[in-house]
């Protein structure tokens, strides 16, 4: 079932950019690859979908149980995603700090020390580094 | 032909003193630690640093980038076999089957493999571009949309190869890769899928794409184990293991040589360089192999066919650089801002009139190849010791590293955010069974494709015939084909003769 969920989203998310390429402009430099691919990728997955029809009723393979994974993901989009308020300085550490808790660091001066001072060298390495301000909490966003 | 009388002079220039070697340890060093750290580009190093070759002659400076440009190759390969993450597009194949190896505790064999490739590699693109350097700036001159739509042609093929056991999925995965490079602004000069995002005009940037299907992906699975290999006993750092895997190089010298020739050619063509060429050779090495189903599990082939191609495409490049004056990408566009700093043009006067400082660049990163052998084994120990820190540590601090590099890539929010998409995109694929490997090569290869099959399109006025009146489009063509049945139409000739 969720093979064939998977195979649906995937399809419908080709079909609205499909939709969007073709509205955008129909000239044949717009769409002289796109559409191709995207007729291919239907015919693909027509025959995909035929395959785990036919394997519907079949247990499906052991996978790793989503819970285990979840954390994790939900941890790096909320680090990712509150960048541009809590900067890469002040971010990087919440992040570490976080995720070292919810991995069994219980060391607290050790954890607090790794944080800081991975945020700390990272973050002033590529503010040196790069040519662009970089979103900051307390540090400077250009150097 | 060689010129003796320049060859005689470029040594004097070379060996009457030792600055020049002076300038290219610390080069070396700096493409190293830049081609080691996600998200530091070649290109960015050597940007970094162009301003100190104002102060030095043009050989010099020469020196000193390549010398970056060299390590750098290298240094791309160190985190694409330790943690998945091909920090630059040129060592995408490098991590099929090097990190597979590091999996299995093989990670100093595979990085000893990846660093003597390189050298090889290094060593043999220098070569032809000393033997070759004017054929090949004339066959460059040859290469047009038609060959080049049937080059990208043939690295989309390897999305078949890379289908890991469900071809169906892989083709999907690969189609769905090059769609998702055509996002944004095309050639017809409309944006397509950005649904209303500004971040999405320029594209998908494909590095931080790769980055977060490749890496990420892998590292929220990897978040519940206790270290990277899980047999304690292989968690070592072993010069002696490294040292072998760099004499193990020694023993595939077709793979080696078959990366190089891959490498100087494919690097020679402007805007295609060693993105490709890690991949084609990859692709032709795992066709030819007796037990091709080998490959993305750690066959240490794979990591020499991917190193070998994308450090002898430096010399491909070198070659449309110094023989057209035309750079291939960004690190040698930056050196022909080191070119215009010394107001040098390149081409076929600068060629004949300063053969000798030309014979002096290519002398010299000969010998950069060996000075890579001796700084890269003082490297690797010293790098190789993530494989003892605990993944509660080394996950976090890598996923914090991607993003830092995604957002150097970029230079917004829009990298850490390619990266957050591609990671839950890529570990959705790997769960399904979908290829990453492939739609990785497909958000590479797509917008190339798309530029080239529309310029193909206008230069022929739509009649696609005209690919079979290049003649080198159709030498291309026949290798396309023989990389891909060549290996079938033997088997089939030799049943044919012994029945």
């Amino acid at each position: 079932m969720a093979d064939l969920l998977v195979l649906l989203l995937l399809l419908g998310l080709v079909a609205m950019y499909g939709i969007d390429a073709v509205r955008a402009s129909t000239h044949i430099l717009n769409l002289i690859l796109v559409l191709p691919v995207m007729i291919v990728i239907a015919v693909l997955c027509a025959a995909q979908f035929v395959i785990d029809l036919k394997d519907f009723r079949q247990a499906p393979p052991p996978r790793e149980p989503v819970r285990q994974v979840l954390p994790v993901m939900l941890l790096f989009a909320a680090y990712v995603l509150s960048l541009q308020w809590l900067g890469f300085d002040v971010g990087t550490f919440a992040f570490l700090c976080i995720f070292l808790w919810l991995h069994g660091e219980r060391r607290l001066r050790w954890l607090l020390a790794y944080s800081i001072c991975f945020a700390a060298v990272t973050t002033l390495l590529f503010a040196y580094m790069l040519p662009y301000p970089m979103p900051m909490l307390i540090f400077d966003t250009a150097y | 032909m060689i010129d003796l009388h320049a060859l005689h002079a470029a040594f004097g220039m070379l060996f009457s003193s030792g600055t020049p070697w002076l300038i290219v340890v610390p080069g070396i060093v700096i493409g190293l630690v830049f081609g080691a750290i996600p998200g530091l580009q070649i290109s960015m190093a050597m940007a970094v640093f162009l301003p100190m070759t104002l102060y030095m002659d043009f050989m010099h400076a020469m020196l000193f980038l390549t010398a970056i440009f060299t390590g750098g190759s290298f240094g791309g390969a160190i985190p694409a076999i330790l943690m998945n993450i091909p920090g630059t597009s040129t060592c995408i194949a490098t991590a099929f089957d090097g990190y597979p190896m590091a999996r299995k505790g093989e990670h100093n064999t595979a990085l000893g493999i990846a660093l003597g490739a390189s050298c090889l590699g290094e060593l043999f693109g220098y070569l032809l571009l000393f033997m070759l350097i004017s054929t090949v700036s004339e066959l460059v001159l040859h290469v047009g949309p038609a060959e080049m739509t049937v080059v990208i042609i043939w690295g989309i093929t390897l999305i078949g190869s890379l289908s890991s056991g469900n071809l169906l999925k892989g083709l999907i995965s690969g189609l769905i890769g090059i769609l998702i490079s055509t996002i944004g602004y095309g050639e017809a000069g409309v944006a397509r899928g950005t649904f209303g995002s500004a971040y999405l005009l320029d594209g998908v940037p494909a590095v931080p794409a790769m980055i977060g299907m490749f890496a990420a992906s892998e590292l929220f699975r990897l978040a519940r184990s206790d270290f990277l290999i899980a047999d304690s006993e292989k968690r070592v750092v072993s010069m002696r293991q490294i040292l072998a895997g760099l004499r193990r190089t020694l023993s595939y010298p077709i793979v080696v040589l078959r990366g190089s020739l891959i490498g100087v050619f494919v690097g020679a063509v402007p805007g295609v360089g060693s993105s490709v060429s890690n991949l084609l050779s990859y692709m032709v090495t795992q066709r030819r192999d007796k037990h091709p189903e080998s490959y993305g599990q750690g066959n240490p082939k794979g990591v020499v066919a991917s190193e070998s191609a994308n450090s002898s495409s430096e010399g491909g490049s070198m070659a449309t650089l110094l023989a057209l004056g035309i750079p291939g990408g960004g690190a040698t566009a930056v050196m022909l801002a080191a070119f215009a700093m010394h107001n040098i043009t390149g081409g076929p006067q600068f060629i004949r009139e300063q053969t000798d400082v030309v014979y002096a660049i290519i002398i010299a990163n000969f010998s950069q190849a060996f000075l890579l052998i001796g700084l890269g084994l003082v490297c690797i120990p010293l790098l190789a010791n993530v494989v003892k820190v605990p993944m509660n540590y080394l996950v976090p601090s890598v996923l914090a590293m991607a993003v830092f590099g995604a957002f150097g890539l970029t230079g917004d929010l829009s990298g850490p955010l390619t990266v957050l998409i591609f990671s839950l995109l890529g570990w959705l694929f790997k769960r399904f069974d979908y290829s990453v490997p492939a739609a990785v090569i497909g958000i590479l290869l797509g917008s190339m494709a798309e530029d080239q099959v529309i310029y193909l399109y206008q230069i022929s006025g739509g009649q696609w015939t005209y690919i079979l009146e290049r003649p080198v489009a159709i030498i291309i063509l026949l290798l396309l084909v023989a990389s891909l049945f060549g290996n079938k139409l033997l088997r089939l000739l030799q049943r044919k003769i012994s029945v």
